[in-house]
């Protein structure tokens, strides 16, 4: 009965990947990468907004963070890329570690529009203010400097791919796990009644930063992940335009799900892709999407598939629905 | 040390800054006080009266009358959007109708775009006279606009206290349900002040124009701006909008004279600190629910 | 079975807090001038029903008809318009604007700005007339509640637990109150206070876990004991 349990956490997570491993035989590798990058980042989104209940308008900032800590490290210091990821990773868990305790306390609508101002500082300080380091919007250029690296070699695009395919299986894992455990329901909880989990002796506060810390590092490592991929990081990834990347594609691919990401980024990319070849005018689309999405009912993609499929499925095999909520 | 003249002008600069941010967010604030909804598509009418300010002047050579335009335009936007999307939202909790209005402002950006295309656009200054304070040669259209400021500050205090739609507002700000348990249509008063906030936006955008250039992207621009004002001076108080509005406009403007980059990034300073001793800012109230 | 005289009749009503229930099969009905009140402990219900005729709830099921037209799903204001006012419990009034404002408001509502009335009940309103409402007693403020919601000659006035926290001599004032309003409206009261129910209720409906357990008539009937026993 345990292995049956096994399997079954499993299967989902397993299919799931096997899909994208299918999207990366059919689409462009580009594509494919842009995809995984996307996807990690815009799960740190999700995570706070879905599970959390806080909305962050802000994840171009730890993008940022987490994307010029290993671009400083490998124009300046080295060129191993795995270490650079680390860096990254590493930056992103300290900045939501110190920044954390302030903004956590904030009521959800001061939170979403702190982190907002957060990006544009960010912006600023590595546009303006700090250029002498980031060579401003010139951005750091470091493709040629990276290493080729045993067993996986980054700097090429198609390894890179396999590396960014398990980062993200085991990201995917780690959110699922999280999910399933007590942590996972806390956080839910906090985001229905807050009084309630402090009258159970939670505290919220503390609920609160751990995602938040967990949500902003995984998006640190997806800026790292991005500097390592393209090589090169210029300001314009935190630049106000893009604040909105994140939370469309979280609505887009269905908010709280935990492949709501995948699927948005899927679709995103696709949409970006071949609408700007047709139709220059990108934001109209994604702005109008946006609000028919919230109008019809918040839910998204996949938000609105996986309840459906979950019937399908309880309809093939006959069992018992799991516990709703990360469902397949 | 910063001589009399730049200290003047920097000052000056500061006010009429303040006094387009100010413009601003009287609207937000009353958009939040009322309805409880973060309007982030205030930044798309902002951009919206800019524009309109832009293609009238351009056209009759008249910038007064392009900010008109700008603002009966931008009031009409917001009005369309406060029909179409907003009336059904209102009941749902704040992350949603923050992520709606952003779509909001992302699709009008877009409009925008479709109509004018991507290239900034330069607006012709309705005034070159200048005037010395000082010792200083101070642009009169600077002056003009802290007038404006200060006109509309005295007309919606007007409103608020002085006309039944204005007390009700207040009210509606304290308690909705008690409004509607009175007999007054609540949903005609959330349109009124969104309109009214549409039509402030799109005058700041309108005067603001002449001094920068008017470009799709000018809305998001200065969100976070904005925003920043409005929490500081906290959500849903006028009277704290209108101290935050010229603490950072000052800030912002004599900082620019010691050291420009880093005087972009004040507001976001004072703002953590103010937060980190007000989490509701200045003067924003502690309550969320209605 | 429609009379005439009905001011409000509510049958088969259902009330949800989303999931959770809150009303059962609430049946229900109230005359011309008529004093009806409704008991119960705390969380029977009592609140939800006067908020679902007031129309800030929205029924899962039942009816409610008032003069022949049906209130389910007609807005708050809508049904204020009708003359069925509604008397939050919260004792809560617009503290930033004065009394006077606050009368405003009621009267811009209702079109009714003949405030003589008003000042019969509660002359203390006249004299506090200038005074931000915010500073007024607990006492004070219920009076401007009913003061404002009396305006337009309401048919019928819904008040919820209006005495809860208030000293003995406000009480009896707001009894005598009642008393006099009752020969011009009709009143729905939610009370604790079962010897004031008691004085002046025509018709006490007993509400328990949101179903009405008893209907009392009769002014023999009517006694805190049969009440309680309900509860």
């Amino acid at each position: 009965m345990a292995a049956m349990s096994f399997v079954r956490w499993w299967w989902g997570l397993l299919l799931a990947f096997a899909l994208v491993a299918l999207v990366r035989v059919f689409l462009p590798l580009p594509f494919a990468n842009e995809i995984i990058i996307f996807s990690i980042y815009t799960m740190g989104c999700n995570y706070l907004l879905g599970r959390i209940g806080l909305i962050s308008f802000g994840q171009p900032a730890y993008l940022a963070v987490g994307a010029y800590a290993a671009a400083f490290y490998l124009f300046y210091f080295g060129n191993n890329p795995y270490v650079g990821i680390l860096i990254g990773i590493a930056a992103g868990f300290l900045v939501s570690l110190a920044i954390g305790p302030l903004f956590v306390r904030l009521r959800g609508d001061y939170f979403a529009l702190v982190n907002l101002a957060l990006s544009v500082i960010i912006f600023y300080l590595m546009q303006k203010v700090l250029a002498g380091i980031t060579h401003g919007d010139n951005g750091l250029w470091f493709l040629t400097n990276l290493a080729s690296t045993p067993v996986l070699d980054l700097s090429r695009p198609d390894q890179f791919f396999i590396f960014g395919f398990l980062v993200a299986f085991v990201i995917w894992a780690f959110f699922k796990y999280l999910d399933d455990s007590i942590f996972g329901a806390c956080c839910l909880a906090t985001k229905l009644n807050e009084d309630k989990v402090k009258f159970l002796g939670y505290s919220s506060f503390n609920i609160r930063l751990t995602a938040f810390v967990i949500a902003n590092t995984t998006t640190a490592l997806a800026g790292a992940m991005y500097a390592v991929y393209l090589g090169f990081v210029s300001p314009e990834i935190t630049s106000p335009a893009r604040a909105a990347d994140p939370v469309v594609v979280t609505i887009l691919g269905g908010v709280g799900t935990l492949y709501g990401p995948l699927v948005g980024s899927i679709v995103y990319t696709g949409m970006k892709d071949v609408l700007s070849k047709v139709f220059g005018n990108w934001e109209l689309v994604i702005g109008f999407v946006l609000v028919f999405i919230m109008l019809a009912g918040e839910k998204g993609i996949w938000g609105s598939l996986q309840p459906l499929l979950e019937k399908m499925v309880l309809r093939v095999t006959g069992k018992t629905a799991e516990r709703g909520g990360s469902g397949q | 040390m910063i001589s009399m003249q730049l200290l003047t002008s920097g000052v000056i600069f500061g006010l009429s800054l303040g006094s387009i941010f100010f413009l601003m967010t009287i609207g937000l604030s009353l958009c939040f006080g009322l309805m409880r909804i973060i309007s982030l598509d205030q930044l798309l009418y902002y951009s919206v009266g800019a524009y309109i300010t832009f293609s009238v002047s351009a056209l009759l050579g008249n910038i007064w009358l392009g900010v008109l335009a700008g603002a009966i335009v931008a009031g009409a936007s917001a009005l369309v959007v406060e029909r179409i999307v907003f009336r059904r939202i209102y009941d749902r909790d704040l992350p949603f109708t923050m992520i709606t209005s952003f779509g909001v402002l992302i699709g009008g950006v877009g409009v925008i775009k479709y109509f004018w295309g991507l290239v900034p656009r330069p607006v012709g200054e309705p005034i070159v006279a200048r005037v010395d304070i000082l010792g200083t040669d101070i642009p009169v259209y600077r002056l003009v606009i802290v007038a404006i400021a200060a006109l509309v500050y005295i007309g919606i205090w007007l409103f608020l206290n002085r006309t039944i739609i204005g007390k009700a507002i207040r009210a509606g700000t304290e308690d909705v349900e008690h409004v509607e348990g009175l007999g007054i249509n609540v949903y005609r008063l959330f349109t009124i002040t969104f309109v009214i906030a549409g039509a402030l936006s799109g005058v700041a955008g309108g005067l603001y124009a002449p001094l920068i250039m008017v470009d799709p992207n000018m809305g998001l621009d200065v969100l976070a701006f904005v925003f920043m004002v409005v929490i500081i001076g906290g959500l849903g108080s006028i009277k704290g909008t209108l101290i935050s509005s010229f603490l950072v406009g000052q800030v912002v403007s004599i900082g620019s004279l010691v050291y420009a980059p880093l005087a972009q990034m004040a507001p976001f300073a004072i703002m953590l600190l103010i937060l980190l001793i007000k989490p509701t800012g200045l003067f924003g109230s502690q309550m969320l629910k209605r | 079975m429609t009379n005439t005289d009905d001011i409000l009749t509510v049958s088969g009503l259902n009330v949800a807090y989303g999931e959770s229930k809150a009303l059962f099969d609430i049946a229900m009905d109230v005359r011309a001038c008529q004093v009806v009140a409704c008991v119960g402990r705390n969380g029977a219900g009592k609140s939800t029903l006067l908020k679902s005729i007031a129309g800030f709830l929205k029924p899962t099921s039942g009816t409610i008809i008032s003069d022949g037209a049906s209130l389910v799903g007609m807005s708050a204001f809508a049904v204020a318009g009708k003359g069925i006012k509604y008397i939050p419990q919260d004792k809560k009034v617009f503290s930033d604007l004065t009394v006077q404002e606050n009368l405003e408001l009621g009267s811009y509502a209702s079109q009714d700005y003949d405030w003589a009335p008003v000042f019969d009940y509660f002359p203390k309103l006249k004299i506090l007339i200038d005074r931000k409402a915010g500073h007024l007693s607990g006492g004070e403020r219920q009076m401007l509640m009913i003061g404002r919601a009396i305006l337009g000659g309401p048919k019928l006035l819904l008040v919820d637990e209006p005495t809860e926290g208030l000293a003995p001599s406000i009480v009896m004032h707001l009894r005598d109150v009642f008393k006099e309003l009752a020969k011009k409206t009709a009143l729905v009261v939610v009370e604790q206070n079962l010897p004031l129910v008691c004085a002046i209720a025509d018709k006490v409906y007993a509400l328990k876990e949101g179903r009405i357990m008893a209907e009392l008539t009769g002014r023999a009937s009517i006694t805190p004991e049969a009440c309680e026993q309900y509860l």
